[in-house]
């Protein structure tokens, strides 16, 4: 299995390289929507400016390394009937899309670490003082929440054996994890109700939560209740991904061809 | 037995909608659902190593057949067993020991040299070295490869990539091949190389393969039986030989004179046509040992040549045959 998963990793890494405009675009693209929510919080809270400084580069950062953009592709292949050639082969076809992830997270690591380390110098608010425990524990949930963001829009990707143009259902989605993934605004400036609702959804766990960690504005309890709550939705998620792939394969049309 | 197949049935729901807008409206409210029977009481065996062909006019249900087989559709009842597999149970061993190559879905990475997806296939159906290079040197020489191997896949051509998907497909030395339209699209000389290419496999490898092709030269140089179907139901299963025989009870007698006499031929059997220096004759079988011996007899004739008729038009009738049945 490590052969098999070497080789896609290997062929990924070949493949990322023959998109090359495409993957600078990944990389730095989505730097532009926390920048400009930043600077409209600035504007508003001028006195604030360091912590959200800070808030929106973790944003920038954990968002690129949880990114899951698998719904588009696996809404591409079933529909259009090149999804029946991962079927055929003799490994599971989410394998291909994790061995994908990894190297274009891996590639989002090398450019946007050092651009933070370089940006610090000039913005102290960046310098993190973290000691090895934190680190982990940032890590970890960083882990979980890229766990989660890729398995729901995987199991959305695979409505696409009930649905056509399924990235409309997920772009619904996308709308509301906006406000509750922490995208909009930190969590401490969303209305209490909102705050609330927001720990029994998914959307949380997979950037705002991570944030949380790294900037300290979750402790103690909490931060217990955090994690507790990231790994319930990665257990629901992986019943989910297995429920929709055996009733997929049964519903498959294998269109084309 | 490589291949059986016993009373397969595959329903599909369809949705129907009239041309227009508002019939595109009123189907927001209102969907109308149509049931298409695509393969209807299917039953047939294949021996290992045999190559067959698989075929039927466009809809007939011949693809959606060797989806199912392939695993890649549930049928909606009946069984199918391949080499004692149950294809839709999606067992990795079933899929280690077949292919399905279909002539217009690319398994091959589109972006990146069609090695890369070899050596994809290689870890993936866990290939050990000696066999994977053993194989494709036999494939690349076979199917003139090298010089396709490290070019991107959507820079090659058709042809050369439907090459490369044989490759792919075969790396793993399937016992069982599904060939469905491998030669689509190709050109006279590739789809000779191609054919050439499966029946040398075939008899090396002793592999079961099933083959659907609209060009019926695959046909006649690759499948000495043929499986028939049309509205997803057996037309015909047996020997295609037999089959000609029974549609086309008479041949094409060519007869080539240095001037084409103005009479009428008809004492000789139906004209087929005429052309300078050449008039084509259909005469019933039994009768072609007499009408070859009386025209060598009675005119200069420069060449005789005996034909069947072209498998088109056997094949052709074959589907008219049931339909008016």
């Amino acid at each position: 299995m490590v052969k098999k998963f070497m080789a896609l990793l290997r062929m990924k890494y070949i493949e990322m390289f023959a998109y090359q405009w495409a993957t600078l675009a990944w990389s730095t693209g989505a730097m532009v929507q926390p920048i400009i929510t930043m600077m409209v919080w600035i504007n508003i809270y001028e006195t604030e400016m360091e912590s959200f400084i800070l808030y929106f580069s973790t944003l920038i950062l954990v968002e690129r390394l949880t990114a899951a953009w698998d719904v588009w592709d696996l809404d591409r292949d079933i529909r259009e009937g090149s999804f029946s050639n991962y079927i055929l082969r003799p490994i599971h076809p989410i394998h291909w899309a994790i061995a994908e992830n990894i190297i274009y997270k891996g590639l989002f690591l090398v450019v946007l670490v050092p651009a933070w380390l370089v940006s610090s110098f000039f913005l102290p608010s960046l310098q993190l003082h973290l000691n090895g425990w934190e680190w982990m524990l940032f890590i970890s949930a960083l882990l979980l929440g890229g766990g989660i963001r890729f398995m729901f829009s995987y199991s959305c990707g695979l409505l696409g054996f009930w649905i056509n143009k399924v990235t409309a259902v997920y772009a619904m989605f996308e709308g509301i994890s906006l406000f509750f993934s922490g995208r909009i605004a930190p969590f401490s400036l969303l209305p209490p109700i909102m705050q609330d609702i927001s720990l029994y959804l998914p959307f949380r766990y997979m950037i705002g939560f991570p944030i949380e960690v790294i900037t300290g504005s979750v402790k103690g309890a909490d931060l217990g209740y955090g994690f507790l709550g990231a790994f319930i939705w990665v257990l629901i998620f992986m019943g989910i991904l297995g429920f929709l792939w055996h009733a997929g394969l049964k519903k498959n049309q294998a269109v084309g061809g | 037995m490589s291949i059986v197949v016993d009373h397969l049935n595959k329903q599909f729901k369809v949705h129907v909608r009239q041309a227009g807008w508002l019939d595109a409206f009123r189907s927001i409210f209102k969907r109308e659902y149509q049931i298409v029977e695509a393969v209807n009481n299917l039953s047939f065996t294949i021996q290992s190593g045999e190559i067959v062909g698989f075929l039927g006019p466009n809809g007939a249900g011949k693809t959606t057949a060797m989806k199912m087989l392939a695993g890649l559709l549930h049928p909606t009842s009946g069984a199918i067993t391949v080499e004692g597999f149950i294809p839709q149970e999606q067992k990795a061993e079933y899929k280690k020991m077949m292919s399905l190559v279909m002539g217009q879905k690319s398994q091959l990475i589109w972006d990146i040299p069609p090695m890369e997806t070899f050596l994809v296939n290689k870890a993936i159906y866990e290939i050990d070295d000696n066999s994977f290079n053993k194989t494709l040197d036999e494939l690349v020489a076979l199917l003139e490869l090298e010089p396709l191997l490290n070019k991107p896949t959507r820079s090659l051509s058709l042809g050369q990539r439907m090459k490369c998907e044989l490759a792919a497909a075969l790396l793993h030395r399937p016992k069982v091949l599904f060939l469905d339209e491998p030669t689509i699209g190709l050109d006279v000389d590739t789809q000779e190389k191609v054919r050439r290419f499966i029946a040398n496999y075939n008899r090396e490898h002793k592999t079961t393969i099933l083959l659907t092709s609209h060009y019926m030269g695959d046909v006649t140089a690759l499948c000495k039986r043929v499986i028939i179907i049309n509205h997803g139901k057996l037309l015909y299963d047996g020997d295609l030989d037999v089959l000609t025989e029974k549609l086309t009870p008479y041949k094409l007698l060519e007869v080539h004179l240095p001037t084409l006499p103005n009479q009428s031929w008809e004492t000789y059997g139906e004209v087929d046509s005429i052309e300078e220096g050449k008039v084509t004759l259909r005469i019933p079988r039994e009768r072609i040992r007499e009408v070859s011996a009386r025209l060598l007899q009675e005119f200069p004739v420069h060449d005789l040549n005996i034909q069947d008729p072209p498998m088109e038009e056997v094949i052709t009738l074959a589907f008219q045959e049931k339909s008016h049945g």
